[in-house]
């Protein structure tokens, strides 16, 4: 196994705040870029994407965004694999979620990271094309960013 | 900040999956109705953008169909620029856009429609996922879908640099072409893919055709929906992915039209209905008659199942030999919804013969992969065959290419209407005097996979996975049920 940590920024770009994830990505690889043992990427893939994607590497960290019945704008979690409910069967193959996916990954004998840390931002808006995000999530975006670093990297 | 909060997966999902059931009075179903989440502002997203970035913008409208948005997109530039791609352009691009269908359809199959018939429709919920399908077919069968699908992927990352995503596309040609060493690599890809597409064939027959009882469901009356067609084929009238004519063909299998794509519109007209923001796609020479299907009906469908009954065969040799088995057992025009997984798999085995047909093809290696002879028009309309079916972008640009005019018609908008009533056939079979038998939400699903929708493009939004909901509702319109998983 790689002894090396994936960030994956999960999102749409052109979809609002559904880029938060890819944003944070890569604000993280412009101030960690020169460390050996991290990568970082930005992928727009679901679960069987993101089996090839961390494959090898001992520790993954998502970040993505996220809509919940109470959630503020902007508000940050930090979500275990296992909150994300019971592996099912979802209604595309494209919806497969990273539970699914790790255990497949298992399964098939390939070295699945020992630790998965997912980081999401609340967001408002994903329906609507445009490259401006909404206040809240902006201003969350750096927050999370100092966050990721603090808890993985320095 | 919260350390872990519980995620209710249906929650504030509105719109994804959803599908509304109607009863009457006496608790039957009366309508369904199939819904997806509005995406708004496409066209004022691209409005004053150089026509050049639509290739590589519109591959992030959907995470289900990049590769068929690009190369739409790409089509379209061809016609804005009035330049034709050259022929060696031509087969990097049939070769990008057959490695998209073989990974697409298998991953649909295996992961989809698997559990369905390879795990079987009335197991245990908890095993009906792809873990079980892993578990029935032996880990060596899983982990050759995943290579099949990585190999397939490297072509289109090889043509187009992202497969998720593709970047390339260029008026009147290819943004790189085909080394020698590299063409070696793709004919190996492809006989690989030859190889299992011919496994899977195998394995859908073995489990579903030699099944009394999965052959009666798909030919039940649950599955079957009669409407008309319409598909992308050559001049021969054989299955084309990438170009050709679109026919159009009744519910009894005679031909109603053949037209280029550049003329869609005056053949497919777009109904606003209350109860959905999708634009619903009908015959505009019939008109908008509503959600009836029968010689009536102005709705066709598209997809794998339009392309069997639109055809007159297949391209390539092995692949008409399992058309010939299929028409053999279910005749032409066949209506039975749960075909679409059958056409699916052969649709696989052609694109895999195509690849290999395209790797020996001495052009491929061409040094030609750009004709920039530009006749500029400002207005052009690509049209492919995606995985799902027909898919046309529509764009005008002012004098200086800038976009101006934006028109998408994806698959799943020619096939929303039809989408809902298939739903309704099937539950009609499960709901009776207002009563919820069990097995109502699988067997409902099983019509609307059959079909492999795309539910708009924030695919990745946590936690990931989209359940279908479905509400049932008494005639005045009252929620009386939620089902989901």
């Amino acid at each position: 196994m790689k002894n090396r940590t994936l960030i994956i920024g999960l999102g749409n770009i052109i979809l609002s705040d559904d880029g938060a994830g890819i944003l944070i990505a890569r604000e993280i690889a412009n101030r960690c870029h020169s460390l050996p043992d991290i990568d970082v990427v930005e992928a727009s893939i679901g679960g069987i994407g993101l089996l090839e994607l961390i494959a090898g590497y001992k520790k993954v960290i998502l970040v993505d965004s996220i809509k919940t019945a109470e959630g503020q704008s902007g508000e940050i979690y930090r979500i275990d694999v296992e909150d994300l409910g019971d592996i099912s069967y979802p209604c595309s193959p494209h919806f497969l979620d990273i539970r699914t996916a790790v255990e497949l990954g298992s399964k098939f004998g390939y070295e699945m990271p020992e630790n998965i840390e997912i980081y999401a931002i609340e967001i408002k808006e994903n329906t609507t094309f445009s490259e401006i995000l909404t206040p809240e999530v902006e201003k969350a975006i750096p927050v999370l960013v100092d966050r990721i670093i603090a808890d993985h990297i320095v | 900040m919260a350390n872990k909060i519980t995620i209710n997966p249906v929650t504030r999902l509105e719109g994804h999956g959803k599908i509304d059931i109607f009863l009457n009075d006496n608790g039957d179903v009366a309508d369904a109705y199939f819904q997806v989440t509005e995406l708004r502002g496409f066209e004022r997203f691209c409005i004053g953008r150089p026509a050049e970035e639509m290739p590589r913008i519109v591959p992030n409208i959907c995470g289900v169909c990049p590769t068929p948005h690009n190369m739409a997109s790409t089509k379209a530039l061809d016609y804005i620029y009035g330049v034709a791609p050259t022929p060696t352009a031509k087969l990097v691009r049939k070769l990008q856009y057959n490695a998209n269908f073989i990974e697409d359809h298998y991953i649909h199959f295996f992961f989809l429609a698997g559990p369905d018939f390879v795990v079987g429709p009335d197991a245990n919920p908890a095993e009906r996922n792809i873990l079980g399908v892993i578990n029935k077919v032996g880990l060596d069968i899983g982990k050759k879908v995943i290579e099949v699908r990585k190999k397939t992927r490297e072509i289109i990352k090889l043509v187009a640099s992202k497969p998720a995503h593709p970047e390339g596309g260029l008026p009147g040609g290819v943004p790189r072409g085909i080394t020698e060493e590299e063409r070696k690599t793709i004919r190996r890809t492809a006989d690989l893919s030859v190889e299992f597409a011919q496994f899977a064939m195998k394995l859908f027959k073995d489990t579903v055709l030699k099944n009394k009882n999965y052959l009666d469901l798909v030919l039940s009356d649950a599955y079957n929906l009669k409407t008309y067609y319409m598909a992308l084929v050559d001049d021969t009238k054989k299955v084309n992915f990438y170009e050709g004519k679109l026919r159009v063909i009744d519910p009894s299998g005679n031909e109603t039209a053949f037209f280029h794509p550049n003329d869609y519109a005056d053949y497919i007209g777009e109904w606003v209905e209350p109860w959905t923001y999708i634009r619903l796609t009908h015959l505009r020479k019939i008109g908008w008659k509503g959600l009836i299907e029968g010689e009536g009906t102005s709705l066709y469908r598209v997809g794998p199942l339009a392309r069997y009954n639109v055809c007159e065969g297949m391209a390539t040799p092995l692949a008409q030999k399992e058309y010939e088995q299929m028409v053999e057992t279910l005749g032409k025009p066949s209506h039975h919804t749960l075909a679409y997984h059958w056409m699916r798999l052969i649709e696989a085995l052609q694109a895999a013969e195509d690849l290999q047909n395209i790797a020996d093809d001495p052009l491929l290696t061409g040094k030609n992969i750009r004709n920039m002879n530009f006749q500029f028009t400002g207005k052009g309309v690509g049209c492919v065959e995606a995985c799902r079916g027909v898919l046309i972008h529509d764009y005008e640009t002012d004098d200086n290419g800038m976009i101006k005019k934006v028109n998408l018609i994806v698959a799943t908008q020619h096939n929303a209407a039809p989408i809902s009533m298939s739903v309704k056939k099937a539950a009609q079979a499960f709901i009776k005097g207002g009563e919820v038998k069990e097995g109502m939400l699988n067997m409902a699903e099983m019509a609307f996979r059959a079909y492999d929708p795309c539910l708009g493009c924030a695919t990745h939004t946590l936690p990931g996975k989209m359940p279908l909901v479905i509400d049932i509702r008494d005639h005045e319109g009252n929620i009386i049920k939620t089902i989901s998983r």
